[in-house]
């Protein structure tokens, strides 16, 4: 195998073993058939994942350093801008601009 | 319909395009042709796991492994379907291509947003899964030609996704407006983190899923 056989292999396997995961709720359940446990977990999921999702962007960010306030910041501005205008576009970008200012400073 | 779902796709776009970019400058790294870095967008399309590849394809291990570790990485998303078992309707290519693009940052949204009642789900679902992958694509295309020419200062961009997952977790408190899921998600988080940080979100999220079953369990009436 030469190098561009092998990044085409490997790009095809990954490619398999990312699909196969998304596609297994849709193989293990079929949809219409009332589970009340399945749509409880269904209706659980979004709010707790958003939930884990926010902190394991948060985790690497450094309590020691300036680091900390610049990010409490640029938080608070997309959350206080998404609070009051409900426009994710404005929030997420208001957000960025504040963090990329302090981290280019 | 396209107008509106692109503009619901748009706070994807500034998660996805810088973090492309740097995948893209990452992957230069490796030497080997740039369309090769759009081409992994296009056809494996998984944020996290094409970073890693970049070290394995780098170690040259076997494909295998590769397979193993990208499962692995990935594997979060088996509990991201079970949200689309109605709205992804009956099986053709469309829905091939949903369950495909289905990323944390579209499961996100696509899970915190209210659909006009006159459009059809799965189309406007079709389109945001399409426009986000666009982006991505964009990005890595982006970041693999300008390695060398880029002139544009992105450090700190990749805030972009976090401030993402902010506002959907606000629009999340808005929809759901029970304490209970966030309490468990935080709290499973931690737990993660502190036993399991190398996976730490599939870890999370395995044990928040089986405390809501739990907290259901014991208290049966409340929460029908």
């Amino acid at each position: 195998m030469n190098e561009i056989e092998y990044l085409f292999a490997a790009m095809i396997v990954m490619a398999l073993s990312t699909y196969l995961t998304r596609l297994t709720p849709f193989l293990l359940f079929s949809p219409g058939k009332e589970n009340t446990k399945l749509n409880f977990v269904v209706k659980n999921t979004p709010p707790m994942v958003m939930t884990i999702l926010v902190i394991y962007m948060l985790k690497e960010v450094d309590y020691l350093s300036t680091e900390i306030f610049y990010t409490l910041l640029a938080l608070a501005v997309t959350v206080g801008l998404q609070v009051l205008k409900r426009n994710a576009l404005l929030s997420i970008v208001s957000g960025t601009i504040v963090y990329m200012f302090f981290v280019q400073m | 319909m396209i107008r509106a779902a692109l503009k619901t796709s748009l706070p994807i776009l500034f998660g996805f395009v810088p973090l492309g970019i740097a995948f893209g400058l990452l992957f230069q790294e490796l030497n080997y042709p740039w369309y090769f870095a759009s081409l992994m967008g296009v056809i494996v399309y998984a944020g996290a796991a094409q970073f890693m590849a970049i070290g394995l394809l780098a170690a040259g291990v076997g494909l295998v492994e590769i397979a193993m570790s990208t499962f692995l990485l990935n594997s979060r998303h088996m509990f991201y379907g079970i949200a689309f078992l109605e709205s992804f309707g009956s099986w053709n290519l469309k829905k091939f291509y949903l369950i495909f693009g289905l990323t944390d940052e579209t499961y996100a949204l696509m899970t915190s947003i209210n659909i006009p009642k006159d459009l059809n789900k799965k189309s406007y679902f079709f389109f945001i899964t399409l426009f986000a992958q666009s982006y991505w694509v964009l990005g890595c295309t982006i970041g693999a030609l300008s390695s060398e020419i880029l002139s544009f200062n992105t450090d700190g961009m990749e805030f972009a996704a976090t401030a993402l997952f902010v506002v959907l977790l606000i629009e999340q408190w808005i929809m759901v407006k029970r304490l209970l899921p966030f309490v468990v998600g935080f709290f499973s988080s931690f737990i993660a983190l502190m036993f399991f940080i190398e996976h730490m979100l599939l870890v999370a999220i395995m044990i928040s899923i089986g405390s809501i079953l739990f907290f259901r369990l014991i208290n049966k009436s409340h929460y029908e």
